[in-house]
């Protein structure tokens, strides 16, 4: 039995990174990681913020874990969104989230199941090539759609048919989730109001598989390196990604996967490009007081602040006032790291508690570039019945530059479709 | 003088190390079970070496998240190293004494000019110590913020620190009452602790002698403790804000925000 032990014990600390193991030992347990945790805030128990983890990790990898110890930490663990703020704020500079990410994975490998809720999730993933375990035939159906539907100013055309300088990667939830279809056609429509030459995947775009990672799948670096091989196989240079989670994925996770030569930018980035360049222009007067909302793969993890701002501020008669927490400082919605998957009840209260603090600063509406942070925003309304509205940041910019391809419109065009 | 058991001193001191040692052979086969990522040496530039020497030796995070605790681990780093390096370099010289290696260095600084030097030194980073001791008490049991953790590791390295402090002054009040020189005004916190201020006029000899194997025993004892305790990450600390720096060092977010204009989470 002991020796049992030991064995995983070894095996847990062989999944991890020597520098991770010598992080594990570097926490100072100051608790500034719980003071700022906005899951912490939901759910005040040490398992749940760094320190706590952090404590229970230095003691796996040395002698393991007491049974209901282990379930502890286990909870503490998956009870977290990986939103990165306790890297942020730690004297030490613990990289927590990439922590996080890399001991779900060790103890998956260990024999260590993640939740049974997750286990499913990724279990689609890996079946259905998306997380929504629908056919990849039905992968670029809103493109289609929308063309037909006279949303877009043109139809978009496949990479496989027409090797454009730009590849549009829509990514699974705008692909085919038909509340967020939106986000993909006004993504379309905005590039083609630049004058942009781009193409899509459509059924051939895969999952950018970035879920495996948040939730330690060890199948996360095949499945990336396949992808990155696509890529580079289909000869792309520059992917523009319009879901916060997917740029994450192609962006950061697959560092070292794709050839430097590829540009991965998010859609926000790129369009404030095309702003500055004179290229896309929002004339139309949006009258709105609006906060914005910084999704934590854009803002923490990949440095993406001052684009999305910017991009608001180019919009006539947009006023936009910053909540207390915003920046590096962001409050997560708790969409991230499987959170919603493990612990809804969580994710709701912390989004709750996210749209209290846009409620202070006496906007109408919260913007945000991510439409997963989007629907997590969208359960936090629902939770406190607030009058703020959510928007993406696509249908604020339609609404300036072509209110004809506005939210509305797109899902009145679909229904009538699926009629 | 007074007798001072230099030969059993010693002997501890080697055994402690040796075990202080092992201890972190152990840490490093331990870490050394983790995958081996590659770290390019030439990532290693000005930007971070600065941010390394303001993360470690100024502490600026601690600073952007609140004063006080800045202040309260600012006095006990600086306290503590500072004490540390006196003790060690007496210690060394002690040694190069023995063997005429010294180049004078050793009675220069415990009985000539360079004796005031080491009393103010001694005296001024004690009090130093002292206060960022009794305000980390303050903290932990007056103020009670919502991150402390009761964790009585962490306490007992406080009291610890704050006894090493007591029993240094202590110690030096006694020396001085032994045998009294022109120079003890220099020890302008240790000359507090003279036995007649407290009205003890019995065999200081003695007093004398027993303090300075507690004071010294204990010293050394740390080096058994270092790696069990809270102390460790007074080691890894820098060593992990070195990595970290080196990887993200473009990042003003984390390196230069401005946390206090935010607050935490409610």
């Amino acid at each position: 039995m002991a020796k049992d032990k030991a064995v995983r014990t070894d095996k847990i600390a062989a999944g991890l990174t020597w520098r991770q193991l010598v992080e594990i030992e570097a926490c100072a347990r100051c608790g500034e990681c719980l003071v700022w945790c906005p899951a912490y805030a939901q759910d005040p128990r040490e398992s749940i913020c760094s320190r706590g983890k952090l404590a229970s990790l230095k003691r796996i990898v040395k002698s393991g874990l007491g049974e209901e110890e282990q379930k502890e930490f286990l909870e503490g663990l998956y009870e977290c969104s990986a939103c990165g703020q306790c890297h942020i704020v730690c004297p030490v500079r613990i990289n927590t989230h990439e922590l996080w990410e890399q001991a779900r994975e060790s103890l998956v490998k260990a024999g260590i199941p993640q939740p049974e809720q997750q286990i499913k999730h990724l279990a689609a993933i890996r079946e259905f090539n998306n997380s929504f375990a629908k056919p990849q035939a039905e992968r670029g159906l809103w493109a289609e759609k929308a063309w037909r539907a006279g949303l877009l100013k043109e139809p978009v055309r496949l990479w496989k048919e027409h090797t454009a300088p730009i590849l549009y990667f829509a990514g699974c939830t705008a692909s085919f989730d038909p509340a967020m279809q939106a986000v993909a056609v006004q993504s379309a429509r905005l590039l083609q109001e630049a004058g942009i030459d781009f193409s899509i995947l459509g059924p051939d775009e895969p999952c950018c598989a970035s879920k495996l990672r948040r939730m330690g799948d060890p199948g996360f670096a095949d499945a990336a390196q396949q992808r990155a091989d696509l890529f580079h196989e289909q000869g792309i240079k520059t992917i523009i990604v319009s879901c916060a989670g997917c740029f994450k994925g192609l962006h950061s996770d697959y560092a070292g996967m794709l050839p430097a030569s590829v540009e991965v930018l998010h859609l926000t980035e790129y369009l404030d490009r095309l702003i500055r360049e004179g290229h896309l222009r929002p004339s139309r007067k949006i009258p709105m007081k609006v906060t914005y909302h910084d999704p934590c793969h854009l803002g923490r993890h990949n440095q993406i602040y001052s684009e999305p701002r910017s991009l608001l501020n180019a919009i006539p008669g947009i006023s936009l006032v910053e909540m207390r927490r915003h920046g590096p400082f962001s409050a997560c919605c708790g969409m991230g790291g499987g959170l919603k998957l493990a612990k809804p009840e969580i994710q709701k209260k912390m989004s709750a508690a996210r749209i209290r603090q846009a409620e202070e600063t006496g906007a109408e509406a919260i913007v945000t570039p991510c439409q997963t942070c989007q629907i997590g925003l969208t359960i936090g309304i629902e939770a406190i019945s607030s009058c703020l509205k959510v928007y993406h940041m696509n249908e604020v910019l339609v609404r300036s530059i072509c209110p004809e391809a506005g939210r509305e419109h797109i899902e009145k065009a679909f229904a009538a479709k699926e009629e | 003088m007074y007798p001072r058991p230099w030969i059993l001193f010693w002997f501890f001191v080697i055994c402690c190390h040796l075990y202080l040692d092992y201890s972190l052979y152990q840490r490093w086969k331990g870490w050394s079970r983790g995958m081996k990522t590659g770290f390019a040496i030439s990532r290693l530039k000005m930007p971070v070496v600065r941010i390394w020497l303001f993360e470690v030796f100024l502490q600026r995070q601690l600073f952007s998240l609140s004063v006080t605790r800045w202040l309260i681990h600012q006095c006990i780093f600086w306290g503590f190293i500072c004490l540390t390096f006196l003790s060690l370099t007496k210690f060394i010289l002690l040694l190069l004494s023995m063997i005429s290696l010294d180049a004078g260095l050793h009675d220069f600084f415990s009985q000539r000019a360079g004796y005031p030097f080491t009393k103010l030194w001694g005296d001024f980073f004690g009090l130093i110590l002292l206060a960022g001791c009794s305000g980390a008490l303050a903290r932990r049991f007056v103020f009670r913020p919502v991150q402390i953790v009761h964790d009585q590791t962490d306490m007992f390295l406080t009291v610890y620190l704050l006894f090493m402090t007591l029993s240094g002054f202590m110690l030096e009040g006694l020396r001085m009452a032994v045998s009294p020189s022109g120079l003890d005004r220099y020890a302008f916190i240790g000359r507090l602790f003279m036995p007649s201020h407290f009205g003890i006029a019995s065999d200081t000899g003695v007093w004398l002698a027993w303090t300075w194997i507690i004071h010294a025993f204990s010293g050394a004892a740390i080096l058994v403790y270092l790696p069990h305790s809270k102390l460790l990450h007074s080691l890894l600390a820098p060593l992990v804000i070195a990595l970290n720096a080196a990887e993200e060092q473009g990042r003003k977010d984390m390196y230069w925000p401005k946390t206090r204009q935010y607050g935490p989470t409610k």
